[in-house]
């Protein structure tokens, strides 16, 4: 992400947490921040109990980002990697995590079907790491499970609300049952990748727990620091596999 | 194989539940925008670094790249970063921070530097990484400040040892790290205790004179990595080099890294090295001879020897640097008073010295930028004052400046002025590819300091060939010594790496003792000379294995 990507997605995000932007030019933004984005990001949880408690309104801050180090304008200058970006990432994560949507279609007395989207990050993790993302879709009318599902939605046009005069079909396929037979297709996937990586960090901790042995070998009663070395070796190289869930939600869309 | 699958089931349980109750439900653009923040956030490969697809306008060099991608991979971010002088350590620490910021596991950053780099580093770190590094100015900055860069010797004094002791750092750096190498000082205790999840080290001279400086280094980054320190030097003490023990070798790679000049493929501008031999004036050979004269009648007592010799080599640099000696020690012992007094009257004869003459000879001729580097700081005043009698002016440059006052000399030196002379101090953390002109006025016995002021213009961004001038007075212990280490072992041509090899040899006694103890105990020159050709032989044949092996 290079810093005028950044600079676009800040846009992007506080355009749709209903921030207003106030100034902006190549290199920095200022925005208003609604009470809501306030408390996400300016930690600052006393003034809000105070204000609360009093029942008074509070009064956002307006924060100006900076994206070209260059420019000589007051705020905060944010770069990929620095702890403000990142702080913004987990809060897009946070408040994206769920949906529900229909498509917008133009025809009328359309059927909508529904689908239940999971995204998530697959990461084989050792010593080195190594990560994938999935998006996967499954009917819940038909059980047919699709990859890619991101690819397919984000052609479209979409709402929270179901537009006027379509309906949609209910699920014959249970959600709570929808994500058990995508956690199943995930773990047969994950089966038949090559886990060569796993062998291989195998190898690299025994060949270090070797040497390590090795420099305390004349010592009979192990001291302290030798056990920490070795539990230090095993977080590690010891292989695992983590699933995690970015969002998802049903989808409910024109069947083609 | 088995592979253990672990599931984060906290979505599933909260989107059924927000299914029974209806939402709340995000928008199409937020879910978007999460989708791709995880896109950003994701590690596709096993291989290979985030970084530098974010920093599109940094030249990194592929030996930079290497290194940072080793230290994030292979080392989990503890290391002995140990390039050579210029080969850009500054850009791999930078780099391998910018790469743990990205992944999201660092946050908290204390940088450690000599003072005259903190504002260097603090420009770096945010015009090439974009890292808002800021210089610790108020002690307030060590709490609310994410990442900050400050010198050792204002962090381990109080108030700010106590503050920086209860922060939890995800990442400590610290240049120039040899200075880390003795476990017994301040420095060290203070660095052992900061708590830190990843730490990296950055020094040229991972090893200066004993093999056990490495033991400590290493410790300070995992304490346990090589065992306990009796049993390390009972079984490696007494090695003559790291390349002796295949297990410590491999061990020692985990730690550190280190590349050479001739390794990373770069073309570097070339060093022309050229000896100028002076000789003394008829005033300052008599106060030569007289302090060789002292051999026969001690004057002191304790440091003799030491003392001795430290007149010898002041003498051949400036008759200042003598007589600040000779003070000290007139109000250490007042008995030997008539001696010392009769040293003096020598001092008052000497009115020239030849080899403030010839320098001020070359700067004119060079006509262009010249950094002189002295071993002492009464020379550099010194010389100041008869250049500016020759109308030539010049800034000094000492390890005791504060930061804005390095900085300052910097920037005349870059502007306006033509001259800097420098002490050894002024040594390190001073980076001055600008000028390529430099003059040793006197050298130092450590072949590894040398290399550390050529280092300060010898380094990535030179654009020219540098020029060295070594200034050696003929007949004195001077010329013995520069005849040993910088002709006959070829010093100025050899790659550095192979020093650490040859100091080690010497590891028994630091490399400047057993120099000291030639000179000191030789009946006559002729002894003299046939010990310091032993002891040539002994680095050659060094010399001669280190090929062989690599």
């Amino acid at each position: 992400m290079q810093q005028h990507n950044i600079q676009h997605f800040l846009e992007r995000f506080f355009a749709a947490n209903h921030c207003p932007i106030l100034e902006k030019d190549k290199g920095y933004v200022k925005v208003q921040l609604t009470a809501e984005m306030d408390k996400q990001l300016t930690n600052r949880p006393f003034y809000w109990h105070y204000i609360e408690r009093i029942g008074a309104v509070g009064e956002p801050m307006a924060l100006t980002f900076i994206t070209d180090p260059a420019l000589s304008v007051d705020g905060e200058k944010i770069h990929f990697g620095s702890p403000r970006l990142h702080q913004i990432f987990a809060t897009t994560k946070k408040l994206g995590r769920f949906i529900r949507l229909y498509e917008q279609v133009t025809e009328k007395s359309i059927p909508l079907h529904p689908w239940l989207n999971v995204n998530m990050h697959i990461s084989y993790q050792c010593d080195r790491k190594q990560d994938r993302l999935l998006s996967l879709g499954i009917h819940l009318i038909s059980g047919t499970i699709v990859e890619s599902f991101y690819d397919i939605v984000k052609e479209k046009r979409w709402d929270t609300k179901i537009p006027d005069y379509c309906f949609t079909i209910s699920p014959l396929i249970k959600p709570a049952n929808g994500f058990a037979r995508l956690e199943k297709y995930v773990e047969e996937q994950i089966a038949k990748d090559d886990h060569s990586w796993a062998n291989e960090a195998k190898k690299r901790w025994e060949e270090d727990l070797l040497l390590l042995d090795h420099f305390y070998e004349t010592e009979e009663e192990k001291p302290e620091g030798y056990y920490n070395e070795k539990e230090a070796l095993r977080q590690r190289y010891e292989p695992k596999t983590i699933v995690s869930i970015i969002n998802g939600g049903l989808f409910y869309l024109q069947p083609k | 194989m088995d592979i253990t699958i672990e599931w984060d089931r906290d979505w599933k349980e909260q989107f059924l539940e927000r299914l029974e109750r209806d939402g709340p439900w995000a928008s199409w653009e937020l879910y978007d925008l999460a989708f791709e923040t995880a896109q950003h956030l994701t590690i596709p490969q096993f291989d290979g670094l985030q970084a530098p697809k974010h920093l599109p306008n940094l030249t990194i060099l592929p030996h930079q790249y290497e290194v940072a991608k080793q230290v994030v991979e292979e080392m989990n971010g503890k290391a002995i970063l140990a390039d050579e002088v210029g080969l850009g350590k500054t850009i791999e620490a930078g780099l391998i921070l910018k790469e743990y910021m990205i992944r999201g596991l660092v946050k908290k950053v204390l940088i450690l530097v000599p003072a005259s780099l903190v504002s260097q580093w603090v420009k770096e770190l945010n015009e090439k990484f974009f890292i808002p590094a800021v210089p610790q100015k108020k002690s307030y900055v060590w709490e609310q400040c994410d990442i900050v860069v400050s010198s050792i010797d204002t962090a381990k004094k109080s108030p700010h040892r106590e503050i920086i002791y209860a922060q939890n750092y995800d990442m400590v750096i610290i240049d120039e790290a040899h200075k880390l190498k003795n476990n017994k000082t301040k420095n060290y205790e203070f660095v052992q205790h900061l708590k830190k999840k990843f730490c990296l080290l950055l020094t040229a001279t991972p090893i200066q004179n004993r093999i056990e400086e490495i033991f400590h280094l290493v410790s300070l980054l995992k304490p346990g990595h090589l065992g306990n320190v009796n049993h390390f030097q009972e079984k490696y003490g007494k090695m003559r080099s790291l390349n002796e023990d295949e297990h410590l070798k491999t061990l020692i790679r985990k730690v550190m890294i280190r590349n050479r000049r001739n390794d990373t493929g770069i073309e570097w501008k070339k060093r022309k090295v050229e000896t100028i031999f002076i000789d003394f004036s008829p005033e300052e050979r008599a106060l030569y001879e007289a302090i060789q004269q002292l051999k026969r009648e001690p004057l002191l007592s304790g440091d003799h020897s030491l003392s001795l010799i430290t007149l010898l080599r002041e003498a051949c640099s400036s008759r200042e640097a003598v007589f600040f000696t000779l003070k000290a020690m007139l109000d250490r012992s007042p008995s030997s008073s008539s001696q010392i007094e009769s040293l003096i009257e020598k001092i008052q004869a000497a009115t020239r010295n030849a080899k403030a003459e010839k320098a001020l000879e070359l700067i004119q001729q060079i006509n262009d930028k010249v950094i002189i580097f002295t071993e002492y700081r009464a020379t550099q005043l010194y010389l100041q004052w008869f250049l500016q009698q020759h109308g030539i002016s010049s800034v000094p440059f000492r390890g005791g400046f504060k930061r804005s006052k390095k900085d300052w000399m910097k920037e005349l030196f870059e502007q306006r002025i033509q001259v800097l002379i420098a002490t050894e101090a002024g040594g390190e953390g001073i980076n001055l590819q600008f000028c390529n002109h430099l003059i040793n006025y006197d050298l130092p016995w450590n072949p590894m300091r040398l290399e550390q002021r050529i280092g300060r213009i010898h380094r990535l961004g030179q654009t020219k060939d540098v020029h060295i001038y070594n200034f050696a007075v003929r007949n004195t212990v001077e010329e013995h010594i520069f005849t040993l280490l910088y002709e006959k072992i070829r010093l100025f041509e050899r790659v550095i790496g192979e020093l650490d090899d040859i100091l080690i040899k010497f590891q028994s006694k630091p490399f400047a003792e057993h120099l000291e103890h030639i000179i000191f105990h030789s009946q006559n020159e002729g002894e003299m000379r046939i010990k310091m050709e032993n002891l040539t032989e002994i680095l050659s044949q060094t010399r001669g294995e280190t090929r062989a092996a690599t």
